[in-house]
């Protein structure tokens, strides 16, 4: 143990922990609060060596964990007849007690207990059951460190969610989408020279759909962790990353899908571009247990390397304890095809236009410009 | 001035010779045809003439309208004028086809110093010569050749030829692949092409495309050289008697 503490990584983390556990908790009443503190107490705080953090120095992010603080305000739009409410808010304060925490679990998502015991803005956004409507739900980038914004999307009810998902030292996005919901995510990313972690969970009941397009620029370190848990038979989610890094920006996207509830369906597209000395982790995990039966399940990534000097660590993991599946995955890390660059050149493009075209063509298999793909153009 | 002169052009791929000394020169207005058996160099001139990368010219030289292109890039071919039409088009998918020939007849447009064609014109003229090859307007908007089969990759090519109106089209293999209906259909838009002030090169390796785009001249390729030119007749020559005849 003493070869341990002198490890700095382990001291930045037990520091941090310490100030956590020190902060005055008279008013830590909440079940997340609580639980938050016993996931700290117990398992400590992740570092370098455990696998999900294994390409992310999580100490940097450490780093800014306490020290910059902002208690700017949250900045969320919705049509009339959607709720958006404080978490303390006697109207949802008994919604927000059965949903809050319900779509994550502390212990593999230990940055939320740090969320949680250093929040400062607790949204709760109610969408009424059967709702429907063309305006979305919006919430913008910046405003304060510590975010967590809970969506109940009701029985019936179908929703936009426009997200510009910046500016924060840590948000929590949760979902509790209620049997025959619709849930669209729009997520994008703009680039930035800070560290921000996030965690996008979600979880589906009966019949429930999920769509999440998120598309991302780099950032110094930026950790999007994203959980959907399909609970309920029948439900539906189609994740779509399409991420283009730069320099020597940083992207680890840690997404779980987790089929419990038979008949589940789902999808996952990643498409990358990494350049310069810039570095993107793609963890893409399918869960099915035992009685997730007849699930069909797949996540395709798809990577390209823009010079010798970018990283790229795609990697799908499968879990499967149920025989009536269907399953599949593929990854792979290439260069542009310079037949097809020849190609365009050939019809009068020049080298410049003809792999800005690829490069766009290759993000939209998954994501659309209307989606947020065209903000993903690197000006050179 | 011809349109275009090949002179003494020896070409190596991976560095192997296989053009030898070539010579061919093409006037405007007329249509050449280059055959010749498999490994002779045919498809090899025809990339060469565009540009394609690996394909190193040793000695000789590539004139486009008293222009010398030996060594320009690709895309100063296109502004140029020159149009290949590939043997294997390419599928690039997420890029919309319609995306695609908008892009191409753009760049074509800054390089002429012509405006670029509105949004509506350029739609409607690539629909119009679209169904022209009997393709419909939802092919359009398809990622570019994705999933197109054989006889539609080519008739795309054809689509681009006719939209970008190049001063030179080399069609290596456009006939390879295509049934009867579909090698009809290329050889209208082939003819539809045909002017007085533009000129084509077929590459092929079998005589029925010729039934349909009759050349003005024939060429034989064997072994990287033009071992025997002649009128549209030769063509059927070689279609009956083979090629061994010129070997040697």
């Amino acid at each position: 143990m003493a070869g341990s503490t002198a490890d700095p990584a382990v001291a930045t983390s037990s520091a941090l922990a310490r100030r956590l556990l020190d902060i005055e908790t008279s008013d830590r009443s909440s079940w997340l609060d609580r639980a938050a503190c016993q996931a700290v107490i117990a398992r400590g705080l992740p570092d370098t060596r455990g696998e999900p953090w294994k390409y992310t120095n999580v100490n940097r992010w450490y780093d800014v964990a306490l020290a910059t603080h902002d208690p700017a305000a949250l900045g969320i739009e919705a049509p009339d007849d959607v709720l958006v409410v404080d978490f303390d808010d006697p109207r949802t304060r008994p919604l927000t007690a059965a949903h809050r925490g319900k779509a994550f679990d502390l212990e593999e998502h230990p940055l939320a207990a740090v969320n949680g015991l250093l929040l400062d803005a607790g949204m709760a956004i109610v969408v009424p059951d059967d709702w429907h409507g063309e305006a979305p739900v919006r919430i913008s980038d910046d405003g304060p460190s510590y975010q967590h914004i809970l969506l109940v999307v009701g029985r019936g009810a179908s929703i936009t969610l426009v997200e510009e998902a910046c500016g924060f030292t840590h948000r929590i996005v949760e979902a509790v989408v209620e049997p025959g919901g619709q849930l669209r995510h729009l997520r994008r990313q703009r680039p930035t020279p800070r560290r921000e972690c996030s965690l996008v969970a979600v979880h589906l009941d009966r019949d429930a759909r999920y769509e999440l397009a998120q598309s991302s620029r780099g950032a110094e370190l930026r950790r999007n962790d994203v959980v959907v848990t399909l609970a309920g038979s029948g439900a539906q989610v189609t994740v779509n990353g399409a991420w283009r890094l730069i320099d020597r920006e940083h992207l680890d996207t840690q997404v779980a899908v987790n089929h419990v509830a038979p008949q589940g369906f789902s999808r996952q597209t990643y498409r990358g571009v990494v350049a310069d000395r810039a570095r993107a982790v793609l963890n893409g995990r399918i869960h099915i247990a035992a009685g997730a039966k007849a699930t069909d399940a797949a996540l395709n990534t798809k990577n390209l390397l823009a010079t010798d000097s970018a990283e790229v660590y795609a990697k799908p993991e499968l879990e499967i304890f149920e025989s009536d599946v269907q399953c599949s995955h593929g990854a792979t890390v290439g260069t542009l095809d310079e037949e097809a660059v020849f190609y365009l050149r050939s019809r009068g493009l020049s080298d410049k236009a003809a792999r800005a075209l690829l490069v766009d063509g290759f993000l939209r298999e998954a994501i659309a410009d209307d989606e947020g793909a065209a903000r993903l153009e690197v000006v050179a | 001035m011809s349109l275009l002169e090949v002179r003494d052009l020896h070409v190596n791929v991976d560095d192997k010779p296989i053009l030898k000394g070539l010579d061919l020169t093409v006037e405007a207005g007329e249509v050449h045809a280059v055959m010749g058996p498999n490994g002779s160099g045919k498809s090899t001139l025809a990339n060469v003439l565009a540009g394609r990368p690996g394909y190193d010219i040793d000695v000789g030289s590539i004139t486009l309208d008293d222009e010398d292109l030996t060594a320009a890039t690709p895309d100063e071919r296109a502004h140029r004028g020159l149009f290949l039409a590939f043997q294997y088009p390419i599928e690039i998918p997420g890029v919309s086809n319609m995306e695609f020939l908008k892009a191409a007849v753009d760049a074509h447009a800054v390089h002429t110093g012509l405006s670029e064609p509105s949004a509506v014109d350029f739609i409607k003229r690539a629909r119009a010569t679209a169904e022209q090859l009997h393709l419909s307007a939802d092919f359009l908007k398809r990622g570019v050749n994705e999933g197109f089969s054989g006889g539609e990759k080519k008739r795309n090519e054809i689509l681009q030829m006719l939209l970008l109106e190049p001063r030179l089209a080399v069609l290596d293999e456009t006939d390879s692949g295509l049934d009867i209906d579909a090698l009809q259909v290329v050889a209208e838009g082939i003819n539809a092409f045909r002017a007085g002030d533009n000129a084509i090169v077929l590459v092929t390796h079998y005589q029925r495309l010729l039934n349909y785009v009759v050349p003005d001249h024939v060429h034989v390729l064997i072994d990287g050289r033009i071992a025997r030119s002649g009128d549209h007749t030769l063509a059927h020559t070689l279609e009956d008697e083979g090629y061994g005849w010129l070997d040697g």
